[in-house]
């Protein structure tokens, strides 16, 4: 029975999945729920909760398990685990999720105007890691999921294409 | 003397490239579209009915660049040019180069633009119309000794700010004597260094300051009505974020007072068009005029929704050389209206752009609920323009019912593939000083300090959870499903699975 420990900001939920030939029922932190689940388009779906609407748009964000749910206008970064691997990766004392991608690259050509991290700094997702300046306009560009930082590759003042590395988790 | 406009150039983009077009056709007159690289199949290119290259995507190389707009409106024969807002629409050279190469320019002439831009200037004026001014003074930036004497009559907290530019730059508030040598000259710097103008002025701090601005219309037979007041003082970084009319704390006695002093500078000043002239007022209703915008204002149709007038067709008459068909007496505002202006920007970040492409779009529909959108689904943000994607209006028969409308609208907005301010209005609609109408400028950084706007409700949370996990799940069942042919009888498991779904929920079985 698939089983996820999903993570959101500092919250932690236990998702048990049962997936029968005509419903989907779910079990989460111990409460069942009734799901329905209806696709809209290719990543937009009508999700019903215990019959309470929801239109949502769930995106995969990289690899190892990272999404991005667009809900009632926000973004939200999520992370969904399998359920034993988060014990054991939990049991092994790291603190965050799994790993996002490993090497944090331009999305556009700019200026370097700020690292925001240092090598050895844990990030968590949302936080600011390094500021470009395209266009005169600061971007801040931010971790994407829970990481520890290995390297920089780029220094403040330096102008870099779009796809160079920036920083490198690890 | 009149002359008929037959095709309008728009020298623009996005959502008020889009608003002018509309007019043009609502009117029966050609449009003519300008764009950039980035810009080729926008949304205002496949509107108008035609559309001109002016350059690269940066807005320096394309539509600022007046050889350029000029040789569109040539080459495609538009007898004018509406500006829009922002890029070239307060430019006073612009405004005489249309004029020399004979083309109307829909604004105010280019002397009104020049004398308005100045905020040393414009404040003259507003004193010549008897217009009360924060109180304060112009001083010379050498003039240190002198300056500190004029500061201590006004009395701290004061504000030093830029003759030349806004947006916040070359601004500083002064809480004390022992402050102000060193405020004065920073704030002098950074003008010098952002506007190649050191100049700079001070003024009495209001504490707790609305915005409060009065929309003009004049024609060039010297009839100036005003259309009522805009509230603006929910700011962030000085650019407004959501708008109202009426504003809450408005009388009929004070609007007839600042509609007034709006038309005597408009008067003054010798006003030709559409514009804008902003107060602030105090919390004692004093009111202090702060500047004349010589455009089309980003929140002009809440203006619109409660009056009636459609003010780019005003333009557009009064372009013409059209005298007002409008009187003040025909002026009467009606209900209220609200506006949110939508931007590609995460406030969790302290409004930082977010660009990309709109994965998802759908705008709110339904009574009272207008959008001006720039973009449509797919879409690309670029990363070259303001990011201010769309607007929301809306019209209730009063506050209430327009604040209930708009966050009913603002739940029927989809957006995704980039960061939204949605959700941001969707706080703010419902924090409780808002709803009360106890707004000042300093809303936001009073009640939201840090731009904690993320605030996700326990049952959101929850329900994004189960969002991701279930999309894990189908994922995953896909991949296992397109492996094993078993599963393959009749398309994938899921593909049945949702279509048993579907029959269920919607075919009404159960």
């Amino acid at each position: 029975m698939p089983r996820y420990t999903v993570t959101i900001e500092d919250k932690e939920f236990d998702i048990v999945l049962e997936y029968h030939a005509d419903r989907l029922e779910a079990v989460v932190n111990g409460k069942p729920r009734k799901i329905a689940v209806h696709k809209l388009g290719d990543t937009r779906s009508l999700l019903l909760v215990d019959n309470h609407s929801h239109e949502v748009d769930v995106r995969a964000a990289g690899t190892n398990g990272l999404r991005t749910v667009f809900m009632q206008g926000m973004e939200i970064p999520v992370t969904v685990e399998n359920y034993s691997l988060a014990q054991m990766r939990k049991t092994a004392g790291i603190s965050a999720g799994p790993s996002i991608e490993k090497m944090f690259r331009a999305p556009m050509p700019g200026l370097v105007m700020q690292i925001k991290v240092e090598p050895g700094q844990q990030v968590k997702a949302g936080d600011p890691v390094v500021v470009i300046e395209a266009m005169k306009m600061e971007n801040i560009l931010k971790a994407k999921g829970p990481a520890k930082v290995k390297a920089i590759h780029v220094s403040q003042g330096q102008s870099v294409e779009k796809g160079d590395k920036l920083v490198e988790f690890e | 003397m009149t002359r008929k406009i037959n095709k309008i150039l728009i020298a623009n983009r996005g959502e008020i490239a889009v608003r002018v077009i509309r007019a043009c056709q609502d009117l029966g007159l050609r449009s003519v579209a300008i764009y950039s690289d980035c810009d080729r199949a926008a949304f205002h290119v496949r509107l108008a009915d035609e559309a001109y290259h002016v350059g690269p995507s940066p807005s320096s190389q394309s539509y600022l660049v007046h050889d350029n707009v000029i040789a569109a409106a040539r080459e495609s024969g538009a007898d004018a040019i509406h500006p829009g807002y922002g890029f070239l629409a307060e430019n006073a050279e612009f405004a005489q180069r249309c004029a020399d190469e004979g083309i109307i320019f829909i604004g105010p002439k280019p002397e009104t633009i020049r004398l308005l831009g100045d905020k040393l200037l414009a404040r003259e004026a507003a004193l010549k119309a008897n217009l009360p001014v924060v109180p304060g003074a112009d001083i010379a930036y050498d003039d240190d000794n002198i300056a500190l004497d004029t500061a201590r009559t006004i009395g701290f907290p004061i504000l030093v700010k830029a003759a030349a530019g806004g947006g916040g730059k070359g601004m500083r508030v002064v809480e004390s004597e022992e402050l102000f040598s060193e405020a004065l000259t920073s704030a002098s710097h950074e003008a010098k260094s952002a506007f190649g103008d050191g100049r700079v002025f001070i003024e009495k701090y209001l504490a707790k300051p609305r915005h409060v601005e009065i929309q003009i219309l004049c024609d060039e037979h010297g009839k100036c009505i005003h259309l009522g007041e805009r509230e603006c003082s929910i700011q962030r970084r000085h650019q407004k974020v959501i708008e109202e009319s009426p504003s809450p704390i408005m009388t009929e006695e004070l609007r007839e007072r600042m509609g007034h002093a709006a038309v005597d500078i408009a008067k003054v000043s010798g006003y030709v068009g559409a514009g804008t002239v902003e107060f602030l007022v105090d919390q004692d209703l004093s009111f202090y005029f702060l500047e004349v915008n010589t455009r089309l204002q980003v929140e002009h149709p809440v203006t619109e929704l409660v009056t009636g007038v459609d003010l780019v067709k005003e333009q557009v008459a009064v372009a013409e050389g059209k005298p007002l068909a409008l009187s003040q007496e025909d002026i009467v505002m009606k209900g209220h209206a609200i506006e949110c202006r939508i931007y590609a920007e995460d406030p969790a970040s302290g409004f930082m752009p977010s660009t990309g492409k709109l994965k998802n779009y759908r705008i709110p529909a339904g009574p009272g609920v207008r959008v001006d959108s720039g973009v449509v689904i797919f879409s690309e943000i670029p990363i070259y323009y303001d990011p201010m994607i769309a607007k929301l209006a809306v019209w209730g028969k009063d506050r209430e019912e327009a604040l209930a409308r708009c966050l009913r609208a603002l739940r029927e907005y989809r957006i995704s593939g980039v960061e939204s301010t949605i959700g941001f209005h969707r706080v703010v609609l419902q924090n409780e000083r808002f709803i009360a109408g106890d707004l000042s400028t300093h809303f936001l950084e009073e009640e939201y300090p840090d731009n904690n706007y993320r605030r996700y409700r326990p049952e959101l949370v929850e329900n994004a959870a189960i969002a991701a996990a279930v999309d894990r799940l189908l994922t995953e069942r896909k991949i296992v499903s397109s492996q094993s042919g078993a599963m393959n009888r009749a398309g994938s498991g899921w593909q049945s699975f949702y279509r048993r779904e579907n029959l269920r929920n919607f075919g009404g079985s159960r």
